[in-house]
């Protein structure tokens, strides 16, 4: 038989396939963020990453959550959120082929030199300039969320002011 | 109509009639328009919390759920314990509470409370009702939330200002739940294999719990069980889901459960969980729990239940009884090489009864126990505390049936007892009800005694009274070291007295042969009685499992002193 494990050393080191993406399209009621969150904290799990937004549904929103399933086994994510009666529907995506992109804008102090090295990196990486000051540049890029941790360490050394991601958002290629 | 108006007659729509409940500043208008909807029998409490386990009590009993009302702030924040008592035992609930007015709400105004934030970790559902036009709808979808499913408590906490506007209310006859799915389709799919795995067990072992209950489905188990030739258990929650005099019949399972069947446990080759969540008081270590088992076959109507805490082989979610009823067609009769199993788990049942010590000269709570069993047998409802009363009430009780055992078995919520007996006695005004209560868990809910009294309920309440905390000082004394560390309650109530200024009859009871009398005047007084029962202070459960071992190391009454 199997039985998760209540080892307390395994439940702190994620080990990837721990880690569940799942696609949850919610009544787009208010409380119903909170809802979910609360029971991805109730049951022991860890929220990676988080997105929100509405969907082609009227009155339902679609949030792409990356969690870590903690010591539980990785199938209670999908089965915990399932109670929330405001779930609609539920898809775990992680074993399926999907597409997980990601948003990020970037704030560079750059000036001279150093600037146009900049600006040719964001060229080389598909990424565009929404704004520009003498000594600022603001950055879009968007991609594939596994490679934008290595990505965003290409933009490090031009002097980083700001950043924010958008979190995942995800879907089904099927 | 006004909110108010709307509201109480949404409830006599749903075929509500009884509400326990509290006034104050936020429902007040719910309370005005009351006296007008005389077929909602409304039952003052003296503490909300007491009111929440009081619509526990009655839903148990009776199956069906009943209302709770309580106003803002801390009259909403009262009930939380009894709506977390109701939510992990599965048991049907609408809560309704007053909210401010909600042009005010967010602004901390008076008696405000986050009763949405607080109650959702405790709750199967919850509304936050605004205008008067949406209770109808959230009305109707509460109780079609906590009666379906995995039943559970459902709080409605309405503002002010929607009580007291006016509006054409429009009854639904529909629910808006797109994202409700209770297991109606049933996943049967591995039901043929589940009998295909009790038939080729060489020692199969089948556990019940408070599902077998919830869905009526003690007729189907026994068959079950019978054909099949298979031993049965159940959980605390489900003593009654299978007879305790059934020669098939293990008793309870765990922690504190019966010698014969935690040795059946750990033998068998394959076990079947029916309607039960596999916590840590059926398991023991987890690690060490059934580790014979070839096969764990889990059906549970809560698919997050399957898997929680032990992965199954074979998994059927459906409610206990539609899914006992699709595997009865296949179940085989036992091969005849069974009767070894059954012959071995004689044996262990002849070497490891039930025992407790009789001749120390102290009043012992299993005679007392013993004593109101041969007076009622199946005719009483019994509702106990938590605690040491607690598996006493379970395991000294040859419960034949469902719903004549009533406890807080998951949450375990001292002060429980007293109000859930009120609920139940007033669901079930035909039934006996006996509330055996600690001294300790009785007076953190004593003051509902006024209600019982005012409704002149039949209630007899029992105290198994040891002058202590007496599960945590057995606790200081096994697994903590022996220091008994503020689990003595020296200083109590004189108990006879406490009853008669409540206006209650109480008597006092110190031996053995005063129990039959007082038990004796106990069911022949209309109204509650209160007996005091000073029983041996150093009085322990048994069998018991050391904290943190597993159900094989089961420590039992030394023979000494049995």
């Amino acid at each position: 038989m199997s039985m998760p494990s209540t080892a307390p050393d395994e439940a702190q080191t994620a080990a990837p396939e721990r880690l569940r993406v799942i696609s949850v399209v919610v009544e787009n009621k208010p409380g119903v963020l909170s809802k979910v969150s609360g029971m991805i904290r109730r049951r022991g799990f860890n929220i990676q990453g988080l997105s929100v937004g509405t969907t082609n549904r009227p009155n339902c929103s679609r949030m792409t959550i990356t969690v870590d399933a903690g010591h539980a086994e990785v199938d209670q994510v999908e089965k915990q959120l399932d109670r929330v009666i405001e779930v609609v529907e539920i898809e775990d995506l992680t074993e399926q082929a999907k597409l997980i992109r990601e948003m990020v804008l970037i704030k560079l102090e750059v000036q001279g030199e150093r600037r146009r090295e900049a600006m040719t990196l964001v060229e080389r990486v598909g990424g565009r300039v929404i704004d520009q000051a003498p000594d600022r540049v603001l950055v879009e890029l968007s991609g594939e969320q596994s490679g934008m941790d290595a990505l965003l360490r290409e933009f490090t050394p031009y002097g980083v002011l700001e950043l924010a991601r958008s979190g995942p958002v995800a879907m089904s290629m099927a | 109509m006004t909110g108010a108006d709307i509201l109480l007659t949404a409830l006599e729509r749903e075929g509500v009639d009884t509400i326990f409940g509290y006034p104050g500043g936020a429902n007040l208008s719910i309370y005005r328009e009351l006296p007008r909807h005389p077929a909602l029998k409304h039952i003052l409490v003296r503490h909300e919390q007491g009111a929440a386990h009081m619509a526990d009590g009655y839903a148990r009993a009776c199956g069906r759920p009943a209302v709770v009302f309580a106003t803002s702030g801390p009259g909403a924040l009262n009930l939380i314990t009894g709506l977390a008592t109701a939510f992990m035992d599965s048991v049907p609930m609408v809560a309704i509470t007053g909210q401010v007015a909600s042009d005010v709400v967010g602004r901390d105004a008076f008696q405000e409370s986050d009763v949405i934030g607080c109650s959702q970790p405790v709750t199967k559902h919850n509304y936050l009702v605004t205008r008067p036009e949406e209770i109808p709808q959230a009305i109707h979808e509460a109780f079609h939330i906590a009666t379906t499913g995995r039943p559970g408590p459902v709080l409605i906490d309405v503002c002010k200002d929607a009580q007291l506007k006016e509006c054409d209310p429009v009854w639904p006859d529909t629910f808006d739940l797109p994202g409700y799915r209770p297991a109606y389709e049933a996943d049967l799919s591995q039901v043929e294999q589940a009998a295909k795995a009790l038939a080729e067990a060489e020692r199969p072992v089948i556990l019940a719990g408070h599902g077998v209950i919830l869905s009526g489905a003690e007729a189907e188990l026994q068959q079950l069980a019978e054909t099949s030739g298979t031993p049965t258990g159940t959980t605390l929650l489900g003593v009654g889901a299978f007879p305790v005099s059934h020669p098939l019949a293990l008793h309870m399972t765990g922690f504190m459960g019966t010698g014969w069947n935690n040795k059946a446990v750990q033998n068998a080759d394959v076990l079947m969980m029916v309607g039960m969540r596999v916590d840590d008081r059926v398991t023991a270590k987890l690690s060490d729990w059934a580790p014979m088992a070839k096969t764990f076959i889990h059906i549970d109507i809560d698919r997050s239940e399957i898997g929680k805490n032990v992965r199954p082989h074979l998994e059927v979610v459906a409610d206990a009884r539609v899914a006992l009823r699709a595997l009865l067609p296949h179940v085989q009769p036992a091969p005849v090489s069974r009767q070894a199993w059954l012959t071995q788990i004689e044996r262990w049942r002849e070497e490891h009864p039930l025992k407790y010590v009789h001749s120390n000269g102290h009043l012992q709570p299993q005679d007392v126990m013993l004593e109101m069993y041969r007076r009622c047998a199946d005719d009483a409802i019994v509702v106990a505390d938590v605690g040491q009363n607690q598996i006493w009430a379970a395991l000294w009780w040859n419960y034949a049936r469902p719903g004549l055992f009533i406890n807080s078995g998951g949450a375990g919520t001292m002060g429980f007892a007293l109000p859930a007996a009120i609920g139940a006695k007033v669901a079930r005004p035909d039934k006996a009800v006996w509330c055996v209560a600690g001294e300790g868990g009785f007076v953190m809910t004593a003051q509902e005694l006024s209600v019982a009294v005012e409704q002149k309920l039949d209630i007899n309440i029992v105290l198994l009274n040891n002058f202590s905390l007496g599960m945590v000082r057995q606790f200081q004394d096994d697994f903590y070291g022996g220091i008994r560390s503020e689990s003595d309650l020296t200083v109590m109530p004189d108990f006879v007295k406490l009853a008669d200024a409540y206006g209650l009859p109480g008597l006092l009871v110190e031996r053995l042969d005063q129990v039959e009398d007082a038990l004796e005047y106990a069911q022949h007084t209309k109204g509650p009685v209160l007996i005091d029962c000073r029983i041996d202070p150093e009085a322990d459960v048994y069998p018991i499992v050391p904290l943190g071992a597993g159900l094989n190391d089961f420590k039992e009454l030394p023979d000494e002193y049995a």
